[in-house]
């Protein structure tokens, strides 16, 4: 029998749960029928854990979930969440998640497809080589001392382009131009030092990917122009966070938390919700090393765009690669809204700040913050742009990705007897993996279909669809 | 082994504590590995402490993830024993394993973390039980 969840609808595709029991504050989710109808399926798992999330210390009305919620450890996956520092509001480093700052990174070729297509074989491969991508797959001839990767934590990507890594431009179009302030590297362990020395510029397995794509349709005009997209144009998205490093944080300060907690007083409902007070000891050092960790993913995603330039440019096909924009989608933000400062938890969210926000580059200002959204390796991904909607209902938030409809082990049954990188060459798109059985896993019909979440962000007015890209070579771990 | 469509976790009986603990690792080398090795020459040592059994349990997973993905030591046997009771519960194992080799170990993806979400570690008919849920 199915359990009910009690929920009515506000609008269109937003509905609300009211707060009841232990919930501090309201709950409010975005759907489409169809959406509605996996909430269901699920016995609404993931409503009643941001329903959990409500009943933290210091939320600030309402807690939130996008268009791609999905069940995760404690938080749910697209859940945001703020807290007002000044009112006793917590920080919850199962909010961030394990993979601090995982996001997206798109760049911009100055190419079509057709320039592509005549070496899209050699591209792949120099592709594969150059962006270390399997289990301990390092570049021997770039490595980072400690003392460099303190620097790393602190300033981001900013540091690797003083070292030649990069543009200067490159830091304009990444979110917080890739260094929060708050980062201080003395909060992170020995262990996650290790761990962050081994695995800088290295992509992981998993769902993260290198894609080389084309722009197959322009939604709007306006918006596209702004960030530089025309139809046919080659692009590149790179999906990756902090690594070794990122979890071992969260891992130590979730065990801190949860020995925390009740010195403070905070009730938990589920231990991965561990929290502390913002301002408290334990909040701010959490903060410190969960910022570095951030720098560090940034950092991360700035090295692999300088390999993607060096196989680029090995394939003959020039190093005009531009950073359209590179974003956070978990993470724990300090910002103002409704005209106070609290701290904004996205986990498997993306910031999504509207048009004229002074943080949004000036070349996109008018256009809103551009929102990435990837969807699988077979279908398509999505650019979309920040709203006033955003910026009013969801603390500047909208959606992060397409959430899978099959579990691993699902999928790899769905694969069994198939040779699934023939089958997406078949469909024109190249794979380069180090593991034939992640791309098993990750096969398309392993997602549910990105435009279900786009069609539904776009409707709910929290981000405004401008272009679709088609992939043309994959690259996993 | 657990199969929810977002994370993967696993759960396990066994007669004692120590033997849980080898399921654990058992478990986990599944998750990460087709061809586990079941013999190597290399020894490691592996200390650890928590306040209690479910989060040394997490700590354990971790402590293994650690040393596959980021030292490159695959531990293929573990001789474990497991000490003290109430406010603090400690780990001792011996580890025989052999380096990562992800294409002969058939390699199948990382693990990011053990979770603390649904997890249980508890004595039940005869033996002990545990449910645990990885972050992939």
């Amino acid at each position: 029998m199915g359990v009910t969840m009690n929920f009515e609808q506000v609008s269109g595709y937003k509905y609300r749960i009211p707060r009841t029991g232990k919930m501090r504050t309201d709950a409010v989710f975005y759907a489409s029928e169809e959406i509605l109808k996996d909430l269901a399926a699920e016995n609404y798992a993931s409503l009643r854990q941001i329903c959990n999330v409500a009943t933290l210390t210091g939320i600030v009305e309402p807690a939130l979930t996008m268009p791609d919620i999905h069940w995760g450890y404690g938080f749910p996956i697209g859940g945001v969440a703020a807290f007002d520092p000044d009112e006793g509001g917590v920080v919850s480093p199962g909010g961030v998640g394990f993979d601090i700052n995982c996001g997206v990174r798109l760049l911009t070729a100055p190419l079509g497809r057709e320039d592509i297509a005549r070496r899209s074989k050699e591209l792949a491969d120099a592709l594969y080589g150059a962006v270390p991508s399997g289990v301990g797959s390092v570049r021997k001839d770039v490595r980072f001392g400690r003392k460099d990767l303190r620097q790393i934590m602190e300033r981001g990507p900013e540091w690797l382009v003083g070292r030649g890594y990069g543009r200067e431009e490159d830091l304009e179009y990444i979110e917080s131009r890739g260094r929060l302030p708050d980062a201080d590297p003395d909060h992170v362990s020995d262990r996650a030092y290790e761990r962050g020395l081994k695995q800088l510029g290295t992509l992981g397995s998993g769902n993260h990917f290198l894609e080389v794509q084309y722009v197959d349709e322009i939604y709007d005009e306006e918006a596209a122009g702004a960030y530089g997209l025309s139809e046919g144009q080659v692009t590149v998205l790179i999906h990756t966070g902090s690594r070794g490093l990122g979890h071992q944080v969260c891992q130590e300060y979730v065990e801190l938390f949860l020995e925390a907690a009740p010195e403070y007083g905070i009730e938990l409902v589920d231990r991965q919700l561990a929290a502390a007070p913002i301002e408290s000891p334990e909040g701010r050092a959490y903060l410190g090393a969960m910022s570095a960790a951030a720098n560090f993913a940034f950092a991360n995603r700035q090295l692999i765009t300088h390999f993607t330039r060096e196989a680029f440019e090995s394939a003959g096909l020039g190093d005009g690669l531009r950073v359209l924009y590179d974003l956070a989608h978990n993470n724990a933000k300090f910002e103002e809204h409704g005209g106070r400062k609290v701290l904004v938890h996205r986990k498997g969210a993306t910031r999504a700040f509207g048009p004229g926000n002074p943080e949004v580059p000036a070349r996109y200002r008018s256009a809103g913050q551009p929102v990435l959204v990837p969807g699988d390796m077979g279908r398509y991904s999505f650019v979309l742009a920040g709203t006033e909607g955003s910026m009013r209902e969801t603390f500047g938030s909208s959606a992060h990705g397409a959430g899978r409809k099959l579990s691993r082990k699902k999928a790899k049954k769905a694969a069994k007897g198939r040779n699934i990188i023939r089958e997406m060459e078949r469909l024109g798109i190249l794979v380069r993996a180090a593991s034939r059985a992640t791309v098993d896993e990750e096969m398309s019909e392993a997602y549910k279909d990105a435009a279900g979440v786009v069609e539904a962000t776009h409707a709910a007015g929290i981000g405004r669809k401008v272009a679709r890209l088609r992939p043309l070579i994959v690259v996993k771990g | 082994m657990l199969d929810h469509t977002a994370d993967v976790g696993f759960e396990l009986e066994a007669p004692t504590l120590e033997a849980l603990f080898d399921a654990a690792r058992e478990g986990l080398l599944e998750i990460l590995m087709q061809r586990p090795p079941r013999s190597g020459s290399e020894e490691r040592v592996v200390e650890l402490s928590a306040r209690d059994l479910e989060a040394l349990m997490v700590r354990w997973i971790n402590e293994l993830v650690y040393l596959v993905q980021t030292a490159g030591f695959v531990p293929a046997r573990a001789d474990i024993t497991v000490s003290g009771q109430g406010g603090k519960r400690s780990l001792r194992a011996r580890l025989a394993g052999e380096p990562l080799d992800p294409e002969a170990h058939g390699w199948l993806g990382e693990v990011k973390s053990a979770t603390f979400h649904g997890l249980c570690v508890e004595a039940g008919d005869g033996g002990w039980r545990a449910r645990v849920i990885l972050d992939v």
